[in-house]
């Protein structure tokens, strides 16, 4: 549960972050965010932060789920910080690992 | 005067974080290291590790304690993390002087002997009080610069006015720049940690910061304020009248299902063996963020159950809570390594700061043509600190290894050695003022010592990683691997720096004959910030 927190913390975040123009530019190249693309990838990434919040404290309580959930967000986003500083692109391939997380959880 | 209110508070964040920082550096780094406190205690006494779960029974140490301190004790008891006993207690008539402490095998009830060491309380204490000094003394010092840093974070988020825009912004290799970049991302991304390990550092020292409302209410009394607040009640006189003790298990397995089903984390005797003998049973740190006193009192004789203390008002439970969220002992593996992650970043946040400090001024340094005493000493801080630090509690954890075990005084000969290293490093940057040489070889050196460590731990302890990692004793190895990869960071870093060592005088020279600097050295933070 921990893990697809982080992830889905770590998705959101790109999502937010590629909603801005000069990330935007680091992983497609084009400064500009085309209008609609920037609303969805805006909405999704707090749609996701927002199912990041909810799996931590379903899985750690309403107050240990909290604290874990701010802990992750500080986590995904030095992450993401770091990797978009070198390596935009993967930063950006990362941002698909809650899809493995949740089938490895379903398993 | 600075004009304007964003640049005003740049000033402030400038000057509060600088005159604190090194500090609130040390702070933040040993107050990391103290998420670790038991194992930390356990890897430096490692021939005393009990290795599996906790022995279920207290009472093979509760009865060895009734013949050690007939007056009363108290018991820590073992848990998922210490798997010792540890007892203290005060003799009785022999006032300040009387303190005794134990530490006991939890299936015996024996002593354990194990090395004289400080062990994580170490870093603890010098976390809030500092060392060389009364404690007192340390605390107001700590606190001084806790409120410092609490003025930089609140400062700092009035001036870096683009906190979402460069929210994921980290440019590297773009000298101040990225200095301006990681020092904004490690306290932005980070915030809310800082913010509450900050304010609730300083609630736990609030009655000592701020007495002013409990010497109205209670003249002469903090004894009577305390037990009202953390609803203690006076402990009897003994009767004179001998009585066995009563059976413990019983009353920790009750006081366990009262609070449905969390452990107990201490248990404390008053006159064991007399008639008037109590029991009070202190609920642990499992299930709760508060540490606010839990307690349900037995009768000694009987076991009969007498109240149940603490959990009085609403001020005490906050106070409660500030305070467990502060030590953070709530916490399991993951959330302790997340709060440990986030204190990391608060002290690259304090460290960055510096080091921010010192590029600017040097950019106005070479432009000027000097280097001015103000700089020179904060270079050397800045060295003996971030690199220094480090390199010496790395040589503490390397000292405990190294002292032979029957050394007289040699818990204290740790920590002397601890300071001795510091002191030479602080020397040594002293010496190398100005290049990025000092920088490499400390560097080198906390990588060397912090990679070291495993191999030494394995030359003189049975449980080293070849022992631990197959044995999944991760309270040992844990501390092998952080440590290693620590200083393999450090290691790293002195790595990246050496080769580096053209760079700046290339950059010197550029500004040397008049390229545009990347930033006009008489701006000040807040304007360089945009």
């Amino acid at each position: 549960m921990t893990t697809l927190a982080l992830a889905l913390a770590y998705a959101g975040f790109t999502g937010l972050c590629l909603a801005m123009e000069r990330h935007h530019e680091q992983v497609f190249g084009t400064r500009r965010v085309p209008p609609m693309r920037g609303s969805l990838f805006r909405g999704a990434g707090w749609l996701l932060l927002v199912i990041s919040l909810l799996v931590s404290v379903l899985g750690a309580g309403p107050v240990l789920g909290i604290l874990l959930w701010a802990g992750l967000l500080t986590a995904a986003a030095l992450l993401l910080a770091l990797l978009l500083a070198f390596t935009p692109r993967a930063a950006a391939a990362v941002a698909l690992s809650p899809f493995p997380v949740a089938l490895l959880l379903m398993l | 005067m600075k004009t304007g209110f964003r640049q005003s508070m740049a000033w402030l964040h400038t000057w509060s974080g600088l005159l604190a920082g090194w500090i609130l550096f040390a702070v933040f780094l040993t107050g990391t290291a103290s998420y670790f406190r038991p194992e930390i205690t356990a890897w430096m006494r490692s021939e005393a590790y009990r290795a599996g779960p906790p022995t279920p029974s207290a009472q093979p140490m509760v009865d060895a304690l009734a013949r050690m301190a007939p007056g009363g004790f108290t018991l820590l008891l073992p848990d998922g993390r210490e798997t010792l006993g540890n007892a203290y207690w005060r003799e009785s008539g022999a006032g300040r002087r009387g303190f005794r402490e134990a530490i006991l095998d939890p299936a015996t009830g024996e002593l354990v002997a194990g090395r004289e060491t400080r062990g994580g309380e170490f870093f603890f204490r010098l976390h809030f009080q500092l060392h060389y000094m009364s404690p007192l003394w340390g605390r107001w010092i700590v606190s001084f610069c806790a409120m410092m840093m609490l003025v930089a974070i609140i400062s700092g988020i009035v001036t870096h006015k683009r906190i979402f825009a460069d929210f994921f912004t980290f440019r590297p290799r773009k000298g101040q720049r990225s200095w301006i970049d990681a020092h904004a991302a490690v306290a932005t991304l980070a915030l809310p940690y800082h913010a509450m390990i900050t304010f609730t550092g300083l609630v736990t020292l609030m009655l000592m910061l701020m007495p002013w409302g409990m010497q109205v209410a209670y003249p002469g009394d903090p004894r009577g304020f305390s037990n009202e607040v953390f609803g203690r009640a006076a402990a009897g006189r003994p009767s004179g009248r001998p009585a066995p003790l009563v059976p413990v298990d019983p009353l920790l397995a009750e006081a366990s299902r009262i609070w449905g089903g969390a452990p107990a984390g201490r248990i404390a005797v008053s006159h064991p063996g007399d008639a008037a003998a109590r029991v009070e049973v202190l609920r642990g740190p499992e299930g709760r963020l508060s540490n606010q006193r839990d307690a349900v009192i037995f009768d000694g004789v009987t076991g009969a159950l007498i109240a149940r203390e603490g959990m009085t008002s609403g001020a005490a439970a906050t106070h409660g809570t500030m305070y467990g969220l502060h030590l953070g002992r709530f916490a399991g593996p993951v959330l302790r390594a997340l709060f440990f992650l986030s204190a990391l970043a608060g002290t690259a946040m304090v460290g960055t700061g510096l080091v921010l400090w010192a590029v600017k001024e040097r950019q106005a340094a070479a432009k000027a043509g000097r280097i001015g005493f103000g700089l020179g000493l904060v270079e050397v801080l800045n060295l003996a600190t971030i690199a220094g630090l480090p390199a010496a509690m790395a040589a503490f954890l390397c000292l405990n290894r190294l002292l032979p075990a029957g050394l007289a005084g040699r818990a204290d000969w740790e920590v002397n050695g601890f300071f001795m290293v510091w002191g030479t490093l602080l020397l040594h940057a002293a010496l190398r003022l100005g290049g990025r040489r000092g920088w490499v070889e400390q560097f080198a050196l906390a990588g060397l010592l912090g990679l070291g460590l495993p191999v030494l731990n394995a030359l003189t302890s049975p449980w080293h990683l070849g022992v631990t990692l197959p044995a999944g004793e991760w309270r040992l190895a844990g501390l092998d691997l952080i440590v290693a990869a620590l200083g393999a960071l450090l290691g790293g870093a002195a790595i990246l720096l050496a080769r580096r060592q053209d760079l700046p005088a290339r950059k010197v020279r550029k500004m040397a004959h008049g390229a545009a600097p990347a930033v006009p050295p008489t701006m000040r933070h807040g304007q360089a910030a945009e």
